[in-house]
């Protein structure tokens, strides 16, 4: 489904700035594979992300999805197959648009923006009822200006639009880090919902440990732009938050002092 | 008076090709000043050679969509900033406008324009010509409203809102801006058409400080009518135009030199920027939109009530 091989990624390359964000990094996904990714600031979980996306493009190395080789392909043509939530709620969504139009541009995916009306009768129909799996009552506002949302809201509608027309592959960058304990929850759950309902592909970057652990089928620990533990299946069931903790010690050669592993 | 309402929708056209890059590409275009004369210069050619003059003033459209799109691609494929892009097409276009034009002014009154028809019939300057004008904005008002409605329009609003999101949904950004530039210019290059056969003549300096009336229609316009939706905003944008020409009309009729115009302008855009984030009125704006999101949340409530 998605095979990531010997990909590498330097920014700002030959200069004082220079940052070496992925160091020949190799990830193999089949259909359905829920990976959670965890690892410290830096480690360059972002930028694998993005370079799946086809937001950063790759130094050396290939991706591919579904046999074909996306590596130079645009970050506009990629999104056919390739969707996104972001870290920051506002990202995903245009406030100046109501959440009808919002929706109208996620139907719309992939197809190319023709000369047809946006929001029909009809699509409004089929938006009330995805809207209303989100429980939010957002089926009753479609007409509401996105800006006017919470950022749970925002996210949720975000999460809705990447999934609205089934992507192969959904890329979730810590897309419930800027919520409060609750709707971090719903967004979550929906998030397993989705993954389940439409049978995606998924990559998940989380800084939360639990979540890391509770979530997907397939755990990889990420340091300094290399991936230093896979786990998969029962293996990954058996994991604690101990044992990923003592991990990153293991590999950082010293006491965990990354509080934002700590965290939940 | 009534010159200020029939050059107000007139340059309504205008001011609609402002609003599609200033407020829905949020792409500050200066190539208006340039692409202006330049559609007046092509139509004033073409009619002095004996073309059409409804010909004319649809290649003057042509010609103008030429000169967005070359802003476009100074920006994304070139990757120039918005702004020197659309000086660098605009300073560019001034020689280019001369070489079309062959001298700086183009007389049309002998020519035979779209609007010969009414000024045979004595009609410029009455309520029937002001009644011409309101339709010929109307129309284009509509057109774009329809446009930013469908799946493309949507495209370029989000591209416009929020780049990062309209390229992760699929939109290829790069080329709804060009597409965007290129619809705007054209209809700023109409426009310049239409005012040279309103005016009769074509005049290599008639576009410079047109950018200030623009924005000055869609920001003032915005100001005073809102922008919740797409319809209200182009509405107002044309109303803004006509407001606009009102103030400059009452400013010559008090006798200030028409030189001064352009500080006028410049002065109004000034004041309709600052005036609304002063503390009164910006007081009185959120009191107003306030009792708007309460009235809203309300309905919510007792819908999402009859509903459970
Ligand atoms: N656009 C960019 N320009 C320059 N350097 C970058 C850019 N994006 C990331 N980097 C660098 O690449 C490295 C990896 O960054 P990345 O954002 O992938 O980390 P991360 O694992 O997502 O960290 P965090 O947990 O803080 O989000 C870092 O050293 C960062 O400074
Ligand atoms: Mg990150």
């Amino acid at each position: 489904m998605l095979q990531i091989t010997e990909v590498g990624k330097t920014f700002h390359p030959l200069t004082v700035n220079e940052r070496v964000a992925l160091r020949g990094v190799n990830l193999h996904l089949d259909e359905g594979d829920f990976v959670t990714i965890i690892g410290s600031n830096g480690a360059g979980k972002s930028t694998l992300l993005n370079v799946v996306a086809g937001r950063h493009m790759i130094d050396q190395g290939s991706v591919v999805i579904d046999g074909e080789d996306v590596s130079k392909q645009p970050e506009y043509k990629r999104a056919r197959n390739v969707s996104r939530v972001f870290q920051d709620p506002m990202a995903g969504t245009a406030p100046h648009l109501t959440i009808e139009e919002n929706l109208a541009i996620a139907v719309a995916r992939g197809r190319g923006g023709g000369l047809r009306r946006a929001v029909t009768h009809a699509r409004r129909e089929i938006f009330r009822t995805e809207l209303k799996t989100l429980e939010l009552g957002l089926e009753h506002r479609l007409t509401t200006l996105v800006g006017m949302l919470s950022g749970g809201q925002r996210q949720a509608l975000s999460l809705l639009m990447a999934t609205f027309v089934e992507p192969r592959i959904l890329l979730l960058d810590e897309h419930t880090a800027a919520l409060d304990p609750s709707r971090a929850e719903l967004i979550s759950r929906l998030t397993t919902e989705a993954v389940a309902r439409h049978r995606l592909t998924a990559l998940m970057v989380t800084h939360n440990m639990n979540q890391a652990l509770s979530m997907g089928n397939r755990l990889i620990m990420m340091h300094d732009g290399e991936i230093v533990l896979e786990a998969v299946g029962e293996h990954k069931k058996s994991l604690t938050a101990q044992h990923l903790l003592d991990e990153f010690s293991k590999i950082k050669g010293a006491q965990l002092t990354d509080r934002t592993l700590l965290q939940g | 008076m009534i010159i200020a309402l029939e050059l107000g929708f007139l340059f309504a056209i205008m001011a609609l090709g402002v609003y599609l890059t200033y407020r829905v590409l949020d792409f500050p275009d200066l190539t208006v000043d340039g692409s202006f004369t330049t559609g007046a210069s092509v139509a004033a050619v073409m009619m002095v050679n004996g073309v059409d003059p409804v010909l004319a003033s649809v290649c003057a459209v042509v010609a103008g969509m030429l000169a967005g799109t070359v802003t476009g691609l100074l920006h994304t494929a070139g990757r120039i900033n918005p702004l020197l892009a659309g000086i660098l097409t605009q300073i560019a276009l001034y020689s280019v406008n001369l070489r079309i034009m062959g001298r700086a002014n183009v007389p049309l009154l002998r020519e035979t324009t779209v609007f010969t028809p009414l000024r045979e019939a004595g009609l410029i300057g009455t309520w029937v010509s002001v009644g011409v004008m309101v339709l010929l904005a109307l129309a284009v008002m509509g057109l774009l409203d329809w446009f930013l409605g469908t799946d493309m329009g949507v495209a370029m609003r989000a591209t416009g809102d929020n780049e990062e999101m309209a390229r992760s949904q699929g939109i290829a950004t790069d080329r709804v801006k060009i597409f965007g530039l290129a619809i705007s210019n054209g209809l700023v290059a109409g426009c310049g058409a239409l005012v040279a056969q309103f005016t009769g003549f074509a005049d290599i300096s008639m576009g410079i400080g047109l950018i200030v009336a623009g924005l000055a229609s869609v920001i003032v316009g915005q100001a005073i009518f809102g922008s919740r939706t797409v319809a209200i905003s182009t509405f107002a944008v044309v109303l803004g135009s006509v407001i606009y020409r009102g103030v400059i009309q009452v400013a010559l009729n008090v006798g200030l030199n028409p030189n001064d115009m352009k500080l006028i302008s410049a002065g109004l855009v000034v004041v309709a920027l600052v005036l609304p984030r002063w503390e009164p009125v910006r007081k009185w704006r959120t009191a107003r939109s306030n009792r708007r999101i309460s009235d809203e949340a309300d309905l919510v409530d007792s819908v999402a009530g009859s509903v459970n």
